[in-house]
């Protein structure tokens, strides 16, 4: 995902900083840039690949095989894709003050169904077999994004338990699709979506692109974006203003299962093996921190798809570099809560308002509010 | 309801509105709890239906299973069961067990004395509550946010310990997780251990604390819906009230992760996924609302005797233990469409 | 500034420059309140003249920036309402402050509950709370559940809450506005029994009859600035009003009131813009008949509470009724949603403007923008060139400052997110506007220029309705005025000369409800 970088959010990230009275001079172009929503996450991902590159050199190339590029950079690319996927979707359905946590859950269904339609079909390796079996497992996941968003929007109840029942009791349907048991199917069309190129990309790589690209376009060419964002800065005011947010949030929960049942198939097609317990297991944090990483607030409201993209390369990158570092692997999950933690409070209106007035104005947040 | 104000009397009338004993127990607020109460006494006849036999399957030596097999989760529940009424959650639960367990099976092999291996993984649990509880008073980061964010760092916490699962050999921690009182003869024999007891004198202590102590009504206080505001004018301690049940409930973590490794008698750091939402699931089945405000801790007792029955069905129906979860999530759906349901229609 | 005479008395509670600043607003500028022991005292001034937050300093809610606070000649910096309460200092706020899910007794009791050790005292604690509600003549269970109880007396349960520790000052934040009169009654006898004892009370209410009936002295505030301190009994309703008011104030009303006369269009044989025919929804607003013609404005005039916003609530589509009709340019129709009543030109801008307006971390252009957006569906986006030209001209003609489409709402003053707001609701060029305390807590310029939009756009045919709290305002800018009391409309009066606020205080105070 080395390619270019698209400006997503046309509208948005080039305002100037809005505490700045309009009287005031226009702040200078250095200090756009720095306050500029991308700045500090492009900035940690060019410090990660530099650091990698001065300890591995041959980190930074990239060759050409066989008309198909290979390199460490390529591999980062391919590894993000799996949680971009997940990203966007999550990031829509933060914007609107959701959370969905059964992402992973979702991405182990989806596999579990694809694999075990192919596993019983006459013919696993032709193609329309293959593209059935990504069919069934996107529809599956339909269902799923069906039944959040349903909890969610229609009966009101908070998201975070709405998908945390998904996310428990669907790896246990995920159990019983595959009889608890790790099936494993050889199918050369579906394996494609996993480790082929296209054009010499690797095939993740170009999937996560083009649903990088649709999802831009369904939530920025249309008014999609500006009205999940409204629901989720305020939404009783977005509701006495016309709008829908029943159908929005609906709409939100299933792009973000149908992206999920997606991730779950690119994410299994290399080794296709339908392990329901373990396939996704965690993701949904991977998906959370690439969101919270490229700017958007876990409360809700403005959300950037492009910082979602960096937000994934650095989760890669620090994947890959953990690798390159020799540090043990299994601290890894630490190092993404810590960030996530960090970059909560650092998002916390309250530290900002700490920081700003010093350490004796840190209140409980209970400051009551009289009507008068 | 009958509240009347007479307007008309030349000297001010006294204002009534008595409600009688009895209906106050049929107000709104029993409804989820009678519908908990019903699904356990509907699980037990079809218990003794299905399988009663001879034996009978209603017994002693069932509630002493139960208990046996679910007291870590009693012990969460009730933890959870404060948290809940305040409005808030606690997803950090399960992360917190197999923290726990990992470390004491870490400690022991190194010579730590037992009762300090023992404070040390309750006070992880501890810790992980007032984290839990900073991030949401004084950074007012949504609790289930700060907590999710505690679970990533306790699941990121036991990779580190160890990703074998290690099993305990100590002597002394054997010693407490065997202890037990016998009573009854033969086939009939049932116990009572030390988790048990434990896991019981939580509840009455998390029962006293809440609805005969101050704090304890402040935690219902603060659940009413307003962020603490009435509360607080109130001249009660919104604020350090909604961090003590964080408190509260990680301190219950630590304690449930003890117990649970006195069932396993192992550490492992995938143990304890999808626990939080057993736990959460035993309080909502116990009638506490997830909106927080109104519920009952004894419900709570109920609420994991319903969980820990419906895991004994499932496996006398000979189904697969996966069906669990799916069963749990149904069931736990089943309460929290009821609840909205009842809300929906107070409201209007 | 006359200072009458006190009987060497010294006060309890002595605050001297009292300064409190938000971000960008200074709302108490250097205001003095004295409170003595045994007197009844009001606090006088219109919305946003600073009584709440004077209120707030004085019970510890908000801390103070300067001046000093005395309580018993010692001098105090309050750091929470405990504290407050420690000293001696009670409060019943307007809105019942207590916890309904829990029981009557609880809330009376909590915090100085009888204990046994740790534990309380439940016997002991219901006794007691029903001895305390006793002496304000209420007479409930009290192990049943607050929310079981009607408003009111709830309302008591608070009194009684108040009372309960033996304060030395008891500050009542309008107590009466959700009381009958024979309770308002009851409540008073209370005061000055407690009043009697000694118990210096600050007294807040919008009803001056009942402003003149318990006081004994008044401090009046104007724009978070003190204007006096004066006896009840040496300050005619009229010198009050217009210190309240301010003496521009007064004048500009004079002026305006000339210019708006009664409405000038045909009121026989046109059909109404919007017409309502026993609308209605239980517990919120009884069955009313209404109807607005084109280019007429029709103001709502009521205290809080008596139902003026619930009623234009259900006109809108915010809130469904559950019975009666509406028509709009006679033709039956149901608003089921608010995107129906946009749809159909029917614009409702809500008086809660940070929960119920503006989105604040949206820009200016995104929040005028948002309501046209709605209406012409998620899937066609306003263009861009379109939007900018809409937005201009918005900002431009509403003077919205500063003039960038690109600002965040939420960091505008409150009259120009007003403005922003007045700007997303006439784009979508509505038939019927209705405004809801569209000049509340905004500064004079804003507001008046507020009222001459209104006029302007009913002069080129728009409905409008006109709620505000403020019954000058409601007579400056409407042609006919319907008053609610009781949650029903009970009087409807055609604008002219002969129509002033004591009209609307007489309907309000003595039409019988039907």
């Amino acid at each position: 995902m080395s390619g270019p970088t698209v400006e997503l959010t046309p509208d948005t990230p080039s305002s100037p900083p809005p505490a700045q009275p309009a009287a005031q001079p226009r702040p200078s172009v250095a200090r756009r840039i720095m306050q500029h929503q991308l700045f500090w996450p492009v900035v940690a991902l060019i410090a990660l690949i530099i650091l990698c590159g001065i300890k591995n050199p041959t980190f930074l190339t990239i060759e050409l095989r066989d008309g198909n590029l290979f390199g460490q950079l390529v591999d980062i690319a391919r590894m993000s894709a799996t949680p971009l996927l997940l990203a966007l979707g999550m990031a829509l359905v933060i914007a609107t003050g959701g959370i969905d946590l059964s992402v992973g859950a979702v991405m182990a269904i989806s596999l579990a169904v694809s694999l075990t339609y192919l596993d019983g079909a006459a013919n696993p390796g032709s193609v329309s077999t293959a593209a059935v079996a990504v069919l069934l497992g996107v529809a599956v996941a339909l269902a799923a994004g069906l039944f959040n968003g349903f909890m969610v929007s229609v009966l009101g109840v908070q998201p975070f338990i709405a998908t945390m029942i998904l996310m428990v009791a669907g790896r246990g349907v995920a159990m019983l699709i595959t009889q608890g048991q790790i099936t494993t199917v050889t199918s050369a069309p579906f394996k494609f979506l996993g480790s082929g190129f296209v054009f010499g990309i690797p095939t993740p790589v170009i999937i996560a692109l083009i649903m990088l690209v649709a999802v831009a376009i369904l939530v920025r060419r249309t008014a999609l974006g500006m009205l999940l964002e409204s629901i989720g800065i305020n939404r009783e005011a977005s509701r006495l203003a016309g709008v829908q947010s029943r159908n929005i949030t609906w709409l939100v929960y299933i792009v973000c299962a149908l992206l999920a049942g997606l991730a779950g198939i690119v994410y299994g097609a290399p080794t296709m093996a339908a392990d329901a317990n373990n396939i996704g297991l965690m993701k949904e944090m991977d998906a959370i921190m690439c969101v919270v990483l490229g700017g958007t607030a876990l409360s809700g409201g403005k959300f950037y798809l492009s910082g979602t993209v960096v937000g994934a390369l650095i989760l890669s990158t620090i994947e890959r570099a953990v690798v390159i570092f020799h540090i043990p692997s299994q601290i890894t999950p630490l190092f993404k809560a810590l960030v996530i933690i960090v970059v909560c409070v650092a998002q916390s209106p309250k530290l900002r308002e700490l920081l700003r007035d010093g350490a004796a104005k840190l209140r409980p947040r209970a400051l009551p509010e009289v009507a008068s | 309801m009958t509240t009347t104000v007479q307007s008309q009397a030349p000297t001010p009338a006294p204002v009534r509105s008595r409600l009688s004993g009895l209906r106050r127990y049929l107000s709104p607020e029993y409804l989820p709890i009678a519908g908990t109460i019903l699904t356990l006494i509907l699980m037990l006849v079809i218990g003794e239906v299905r399988y009663g036999g001879e034996r009978g399957f209603v017994s002693p030596k069932l509630f002493s299973n139960l208990l046996q097999d679910n007291a870590y989760l009693l012990v969460l529940a009730v933890g959870m069961t404060f948290v809940i009424i305040t409005g808030g959650i606690d997803l950090s639960v399960g992360a917190v067990v197999a923290l726990v367990g990992l470390v004491i099976a870490t400690l022991l092999p190194m010579g730590v004395p037992l009762p300090l291996v023992l404070i040390i993984g309750v006070l992880i649990g501890t810790t992980f509550g007032f984290l839990i509880g900073v991030l949401v008073e004084y950074f007012d980061i949504q609790p289930f946010i700060a907590s999710l964010a505690a679970m990533f760092l306790a699941r990121g916490l036991c990779n580190v310990v160890s990703v074998q699962s290690l099993a305990i050999k100590d002597e002394g921690f054997g010693a407490l997780a065997g202890w037990s009182l016998k009573f009854g003869e033969g086939r009939d024999i049932w116990k009572i251990n030390l988790s048990m007891i434990i896991a019981v004198l939580v509840l009455i202590v998390a029962y006293v604390i809440l609805h005969h102590t101050r704090f304890g009504r402040t935690v219902y206080g603060v659940g009413v819906g307003d962020g603490g505001n009435a509360v607080q004018l109130m001249g009660l301690k919104a604020g350090r009230t909604r961090l003590w049940v964080y408190v509260i409930s990680g301190t219950c973590a630590g304690v449930a992760g003890i117990l649970f490794a006195f069932y396993t008698k192992s550490g492992f750091n995938l143990t304890g996924i999808g626990m939080e939402l057993d736990a959460i699931a035993a309080v909502v089945i116990g009638g506490t609302l997830l909106a927080g405000g109104g519920g009952f801790v004894l419900g709570t007792g109920v609420g994991v005797l319903v969980y820990g029955l419906i895991q004994v069905l499932i496996a006398r129906e000979g189904l697969d233990s996966w069906w669990t979860k799916v069963f749990i999530g149904v069931v736990l759906l089943v309460f929290v469409v009821l609840q909205r349901a009842i809300a929906v229609r107070r409201r209007s | 500034m006359t200072t009458p005479d006190t009987q060497a008395a010294t006060p309890v509670v002595e605050m001297r420059g009292i300064t409190i600043t938000f971000p960008g607003v200074k709302a108490l500028d250097g205001v003095d309140l004295r409170l003595f022991p045994g007197e009844v005292h009001s606090l006088m001034g219109e919305n946003g003249a600073g009584k709440s937050t004077l209120i707030k300093a004085l019970t510890g809610v908000y801390q103070i920036d300067g001046g000093t606070m005395t309580v018993d000649g010692v001098e105090h910096r309050f750091s929470g309402p405990d504290e407050a309460q420690n000293a001696g200092i009670s409060t019943v706020y307007q809105e019942v402050n207590l916890c309904a899910n829990l029981s009557v007794a609880e809330n009376v009791m909590l915090g100085h509950e009888p204990r046994t050790g740790p534990f309380i005292s439940w016997r002991k604690m219901r006794r007691q709370a029903a001895e305390n509600l006793a002496r304000l003549h209420v007479d409930i269970d009290p192990a049943s559940r607050l929310s079981a109880h009607s408003i009111a007396v709830q309302q008591l349960c608070a009194i009684a809450r108040a009372t309960v520790r033996d304060a030395k000052v008891l500050i009542l934040d309008e107590p009466t506005s959700s009381l009958q009169k024979a309770e308002v009654d009851e409540l008073f006898q209370v005061i000055r029994e407690l009043r009697d004892a000694g118990v210096a009370i600050l007294f807040v209410s919008h009803f001056l009859d009942q402003v003149y009936e318990i006081s004994d002295r008044l401090t009046i505030l104007r724009n978070g600035r003190l204007v006096g301190e004066h006896l009840a009994a040496e300050l005619p309703r009229r010198d009050l009003i217009g210190l309240m008011i301010g003496r521009e104030g007064a004048a500009l009303d004079a002026i305006e009131r000339g210019a708006q006369q009664a409405f000038a269009g045909e009121r026989e044989g046109v059909t109404p813009t919007i017409e309502a025919v026993g609308l209605g929804r239980h517990g919120r607003i009884e069955p009313f008949d209404l109807a607005v013609q084109p280019g007429e404005i029709v103001g709502l005039a009521g205290l809080l509470g008596s139902g003026r916003t619930e009623a234009v609530r259900l006109l809108c589509g915010a809130d469904r009724p559950e019975e009666g009709t509406l028509r709009l340019g006679g033709e039956d129709i149901r608003i089921s949603d608010p995107l129906v009543g946009l749809r159909n030109g029917i614009a409702f801008s809500s008086e809660d403007r940070k929960r119920e307006g503006i989105i604040g971390d949206l820009t200016v252009r995104e929040n005028i923008a948002l309501a046209v957006q709605t209406v012409r569906g998620v899937w066609r986006p306003v263009p861009r060139k379109e939007l900018d030209e809409l937005v201009d001209r918005y900002i431009t003609a509403l003077d919205i400052r500063p003039a960038n489409p690109n600002q965040l709402v939420k960091n505008l003053s409150g009259g120009n997110q007003q403005k922003v707001l007045l700007a997303r609701w006439l784009a979508t060029a509505p038939k019927l506007l209705i405004l809801d305390e569209p000049t509340r807590g905004i500064d004079i310029g804003a507001k008046t220029d507020i009222q001459k939009l209104v006029a302007e756009l009913a002069a080129d045919g728009m409905s409008v309705v006109f709620i505000s709290s403020e019954f000058e305002e409601v007579l400056r800018v409407s042609h006919r005025i319907d008053v609610l009391r009781d949650r029903r409309i009970v009087e409807s009066l055609t604008n002219g000369p002969d129509v002033d606020q004591d009209t609307i205080l007489e309907a309000i105070a003595t039409k019988e409800v039907a």
